[in-house]
This record gives C-alpha cells, structure tokens and sequence, in this order.
C-alpha cells in the first residue's frame, strides 16, 4: 500500500491517451443527470431567438425608440426582450445553477418541463397580444404565464428549502423570486384593468376560474386607482432590479469567484448590497407608483448597493488567480461598466424636479434600453459563453471523461469569433444609444444592425458548440 | 496478479481534465493521495471550488481512469474539501497552461 504526501513532483507527460475499457457497473453513471441539461438548453436557446427577434424588429422598426415608450409596439418588443430573452434564459440557468450554486438537486425536473410549456405559450401569446394591442387576451396568455411562474417559484422555492447551509445567494435568489410573483401580479393586474368582464360568468371555463377573476378584478381595481403610467414604471423595475438585477448580482458573487480562480473578499459587502438593493426597491417602487420625491431616495438606496456590489466584484477580480480574464468574463465585465451609466443614468432621471420633455423622454429610452442591452444582453452573452458549452460537454463529454481524450470548454467554439462578437456588439450598443438619445431613425437602423451583426456572429458560436451534440460519426 | 503501478496511476489521473480550465487535474493539483490494496485503487482528491459544476462529471472520469489501468479491478474517488484546493498545489507546468499569477 502506498500514500503520496500533497506535494510531489509530477511525472512526465503520458504521450497518448489509453482508451479505458469499461468494466463496470461499479461506475455510477452521471448520464442520468445529463438528460436534464436539455432543459435548460430549451429555455436558453428560446431566450437567445427572442433577443434575435427583438433586435430584428427594432431594426426595422426604428420610430420604436425614437419615440416615446408607451405605445403597444414598444411594449411587445419589451415584453420580447424581457420575457422571451431574460426571463427564458434565468430560468433555464437557474435550473442549472440553483443546485451548483447551493450544492443541492432541483426538487423537480417534471415541473419544470410543464412551466416551460406554460412559458413559451404564454410569452408568444402575450407579445403578439401587445403588438395587436388586444388587452383581454395579454390577461389570458399572462395568465398562462403566471401559471408557469408560479411552477417555477414553487419549484426554485422547494429546491432553496433543502439548501444544507443558507448563504446569502439563497437570500438573493429567495428575495428575487418574491419581487417576480410581485411583477407578475401587478402586470396582470394592469392588463385587467384595461379589460370588462360580464358580470355572471356564461361558459363553464369561465366559471371554474371565476374565484381567480374575482380576485383580479379586485386587484385591478386597486391598481386602477393609480396614475397608470406610474404603475407601469412600477411594475418594470420590479422585474428589472427584483428579478434581472438582484440575480445577476446574487450569481455573480458565486460566478465571478468560480471562473477567475477567486473567491468572495466580504461576506459582509455582499450581504450589504442585497440588503441595500432589495430595501431601496421597496421605496423606490412606493415612490413611483405614487409619484412622490421618496423614489429618488429610493434611486439612491439601490444605487448604493449597487456600489457595495461592485466594489465586492472589484475586490474579488483584483484577488484572483488566472491572471488573463477570458472574453467570456470580459463580456460581462463590460456590462457591469455599462451598468455604473445606467445606474446613474436612473439616478438623473427620478429626480423630483425633472420635467418630462422629448428630450428625457429619449433619456427613459436610452436608461431602457442601456440596461436591457447594455448590461443585460451582454452579461449574459457573456456568461452563456460559459453555460452553453458547459450544457453540451455535460451532455456529450461527461460520459466520456477518463475513458477518452475529451476537448475542454473553450474548444467547442471559436475565440476569434467570440472577440469579434464582442466588439460588434459594444460597437452597436454604442451607435444605437447616441442614435436613441438624438431621437435618429435614420441612425438607429444602423446601430441595431451591427448589434444583429454581432448576434448573428454568436449565432454561428452557438451552432459550434450545439454541433458537438451529434452523435459520432462511424467509419 | 498485476501489480499495479505508481507511474501508471499518474499517467491516468493526468488523462482526466477540468473542462473549464482546460488543465489535467494532476497539474492542476487536485489529487492529493492515493492508495493501492490489491486490485483496488483508492484516490482521494478535491476539485477547485465546493459546488463545482463538473464534480460528478470529473470524479467519475477518475474512476472511468483507474479502472482502464492493468490489474486495477476496484476504483474509488473520495471528494474533499480540506484542505481547499489553492493554486498552490499547482504544478509549474499546470501554472504556465492556465496563466496564474
């Protein structure tokens, strides 16, 4: 019997690689896990078609943000961007990387299976519904949304209930997944109000749903109540920071770390700046909804957290180990670069004081607009240069592993490619922001073609890596 | 009976990469000990972050490894924590692939 101490002196390299036989039931398969990467995969490749989509229609329909965002087409393409895109491709991460994140299993993969039934009809319907403008039937297909947003929390909500040790991701993902219930239920609640409803409820459908309705119709007379526009801004940034922001900085506190060979510097920055996010939502939403000064103490609050935040992710990268970032982190590097403007940006604009002119109208737009693209799109460009082919190689390689050569990550597609991805899309970013903020249709095409440009480039990545699915060819 | 070698056992952990650092976990300083009783093969190793995404993925290539060496019938993989992997225990030539500091 012989034990080697820790530190050794390593052999030379094996010249070739010996194919194992395998002889062994004793070998558990991870192959029953591989089956649920496809999951995931589903929700991913969904959102990356929305993002082509909403881009392609502001492309051809640039008067979108050159104009003022409330009107039916602005707010389906939205609805594109922030369901079709953001939510789709969360989800589908959070599937994989709520039991990595949390070292524990997803409580059920069936369920999420339904809710992503739920989610593609209700997303499809409820945006083609807003670009008609046909307010009953977004209730309905939001409707259908909601039941898979409910599957879902339900499902995230069980899965955080056998986290073995409660950290302060567990309390981003648990405070995010509050804030989204609430976004949901306000959007609903909107749609409701701007619908009638007979009293007596005729066909039999309608009547098993009846209680639900009832409870709408409450709900929607209580939102009613507020100025309109302002409940919509309310409802955007609780989805916007509750959802989307309170994630991608809860993930990023395990990511970040993960990928850089690094690890988290302050417990005690990280629990501030979720604290921070989370309290100044609250007063900013509250200040929103009723147009009063205390949301730009609430803009400040978030702001703050989103200082603490970054000052963590600084400390965190300066700590790390690979000393090259890879153009995957680069990516999202960036867009925490694009999210200290937006952040301000949002700052200026809930200034008491501000007048509502053209001119901050295209601001609204530009702040939109910066944080879906700018800092959204490109963080998770980014890191899907990080999920996607782990999905594939976990799903082709991980049988493989020991028993023959197997490509790393970044093998599965092209670096060229990924950089040139990378600076079309900050080029585009770019155009289409001066293009938003100077109202151009004749500019804006542009800027949103070289952003098309750019996701087209990952397009090609993402066919690379997806190619590695297919079996072996035999000679 | 086969006795099982010492150099073989490395040449087959070092068959075993981590996909995302694209480095074979014997450079990458992974494995800390590992023992031979007969036919069996016992290693005990960590991987570079708890909650690693590639855990079962790369433990099982390890085991997939031992058992393809000659006279290793019985192969087992135990995961630890402690002490934390540091890039430390890196060898100079896993450094130089992953361009540590």
């Amino acid at each position: 019997m012989e034990a080697l101490s820790p530190t050794y002196s390593a052999p030379e390299p094996v010249a070739t690689i010996r194919p194992a036989a395998p002889r062994a039931a004793a070998v558990p398969l991870a192959a029953q896990a591989v089956a649920s990467v496809f999951l995931p995969l589903r929700f991913v490749l969904t959102g990356v078609a929305s993002l082509f989509l909403g881009v392609l229609l502001l492309t051809l329909r640039p008067d979108l943000l050159a104009t003022y965002h409330y009107n039916q087409y602005i707010i389906a393409v939205t609805h594109l961007f922030t369901l079709g895109f953001v939510t789709s491709v969360i989800m589908g991460a959070m599937y994989q990387l709520v039991p990595v994140a949390l070292e524990t299993k997803l409580y059920s993969p069936r369920l999420a299976k339904w809710q992503f039934v739920c989610h593609l009809v209700g997303v499809a319907g409820m945006v083609w519904m807003f670009w008609r403008w046909d307010l009953k039937q977004v209730g309905h297909f939001g409707s259908v949304f909601a039941v898979g947003v409910a599957l879902f929390v339900f499902n995230i909500g069980r899965t955080l209930r056998r986290v073995p040790r409660w950290n302060p991701i567990a309390t981003a993902i648990a405070s995010a997944l509050g804030w989204l219930a609430l976004t949901v239920l306000v959007g609903l609640a909107l749609a409701a109000a701007k619908c009638a409803y007979p009293d007596e409820p005729s066909s039999i459908a309608a009547r098993a749903v009846a209680p639900a309705l009832v409870a709408l119709r409450a709900l929607a007379g209580f939102v009613g109540r507020f100025d309109q526009m302002a409940a919509m801004h309310a409802h955007a940034h609780l989805g916007a920071v509750g959802f989307i922001l309170l994630l991608l900085v809860g993930f990023s506190f395990k990511l970040v770390p993960m990928f850089t060979l690094s690890e988290v510097r302050s417990w005690q920055r990280v629990r501030w700046s979720l604290g921070l996010l989370n309290a100044g939502l609250a007063l900013a939403c509250f200040g929103i909804l009723l147009r009063q000064p205390v949301k730009f103490a609430g803009a400040l609050v978030v702001a703050g957290g989103l200082a603490v935040y970054l000052v963590e992710i600084v400390a965190i990268l300066r700590a790390r180990k690979r000393r090259v970032l890879d153009w995957g982190l680069r990516y999202f590097v960036t867009a925490l670069t694009v999210l200290v403007a937006t952040g301000l940006l949002g700052v200026a604009l809930s200034w008491p004081r501000l007048r509502l002119t053209s001119f901050t109208g295209q601001m609204e737009n530009l702040y939109g607009f910066a944080f879906l693209v700018g800092v959204v799109a490109l963080a998770i460009l980014g890191m899907l240069y990080k999920i996607l082919p782990f999905l594939v190689w976990h799903a082709r390689y991980s049988p493989l592993i020991g028993r023959q050569k197997v490509p790393s990550l970044a093998d599965l597609y092209s670096p060229r490619l990924q950089i040139a991805g990378y600076w079309t899309f900050l080029a585009g970013f770019i155009a289409t922001a001066v293009a938003t903020l100077a109202a151009s249709e004749r500019a804006l095409p542009w800027g949103c073609g070289l952003l098309l440009l750019s996701l087209a480039i990952f397009a090609v990545n993402a066919a690379l890596i997806l190619r590695h699915l297919a079996p072996p060819r035999t000679p | 009976m086969t006795t099982i070698q010492e150099d073989a056992i490395w040449n087959a952990l070092r068959s075993v990469i981590d996909p995302e650092i694209a480095c074979n976990i014997v450079d990458l300083g992974l494995i800390y000990s590992f023992a031979v009783t007969g036919e069996k093969v016992s290693v005990t190793m960590t991987l570079t972050t708890p909650g690693c995404p590639m855990h079962e993925s790369i433990a099982q290539g390890v085991q997939w490894a031992l058992l393809g060496i000659e006279g290793c019938e019985e192969a087992e993989v135990n995961v630890v924590w402690d002490p934390p992997w540091s890039p430390a225990m890196m060898t100079e030539r896993g450094r130089a692939a992953c361009q540590m500091r």
